[in-house]
């Protein structure tokens, strides 16, 4: 169980993350 | 709220359907029990990241013919989302192959291979990076990006050319009852979906980063250029 729950909590973490940073990114750059 | 925001909220809707179809829906295997839902985001991802990097290959090959920075900022963009996906890919499989294999890591072909993916283009991306802009470096990277799709089928077949401790095809196999096939399915979509969507919001970036005007053009000050004095 632990590591069915570690893995998707780093999928989570990169695609929810990069997903993030990105559109946190483009906010900036459309903003600026 | 603008268009990519919108997108990516429907991306997260589907990965939570996914999820949900995932741990709610999948029937628990019989030998490998709960490890074995790993698999459906695990398989979903590596097959995102190869589409990732076919549209490395197509576009880079358009920059290689036509010179259109268009394609090179769709390689760009497609190259780092394809990177992200391999990494969940492999991170994925090291938690899936401890409790199986009673080990994290194994020089089997396909791991080996799928890192050596991995690495060819983070080096593709750091050559992005560190190079000095311009067309030189562009069409150095297509050709890393071209080249680097070689090891693409090897991933894939590495499987049937030799013996290896990872398991051999599934879906093709057709080795899935269909209520895993389904889950499998559903996730391969949605993860598609968002592959799509994060390159839909890099190459965006990239092209207001290519508009935009670079900081040290803006801080340098325009030397003029020495003009030779007339003669007398």
């Amino acid at each position: 169980m632990i590591y069915l729950v570690t893995a998707y909590a780093f999928a989570v973490l990169i695609l929810g993350g990069y997903l993030a940073w990105s559109l946190h990114r483009l906010d900036r750059l459309l903003n600026h | 709220m603008n268009r990519y925001t919108r997108l990516a909220g429907i991306a997260v809707l589907l990965m939570l359907v996914a999820a949900a179809m995932i741990f709610l829906y999948a029937p628990e295997d019989y030998l490998q029990k709960e490890p074995q839902r790993i698999f459906y985001l695990h398989v979903s991802s590596a097959i995102a990241a190869f589409a990732a990097f076919a549209v490395v290959l197509v576009a880079s090959a358009v920059y290689l013919r036509t010179e259109s920075a268009r394609a090179d900022r769709l390689a760009r963009s497609a190259a780092l989302v394809g990177v992200v996906l391999t990494t969940v890919t492999l991170v994925m499989g090291m938690l899936y192959a401890k409790p199986i294999w009673g080990t994290f890591w194994t020089w089997d072909a396909r791991l080996t291979s799928t890192l050596v993916l991995w690495v060819v283009y983070a080096g593709y991306l750091l050559l992005r990076r560190l190079a000095e802009p311009g067309r030189q470096s562009a069409r150095f990277a297509a050709v890393v990006g071209i080249f680097g799709f070689v090891d693409v089928p090897v991933v894939y077949f590495s499987v049937t050319w030799w013996r290896t401790q990872h398991p051999g095809p599934v879906i093709v196999n057709d080795a899935l009852p269909p209520q895993m096939l389904l889950t499998f399915l559903v996730a391969l979509a949605c993860t598609l979906f968002l592959g799509a969507v994060m390159i839909a919001i890099r190459y965006r970036i990239e092209t207001l980063m290519d508009e935009a005007p670079s900081p040290a053009s803006a801080s340098v000050p325009v030397i003029a250029k020495h003009e030779p004095e007339p003669a007398r």
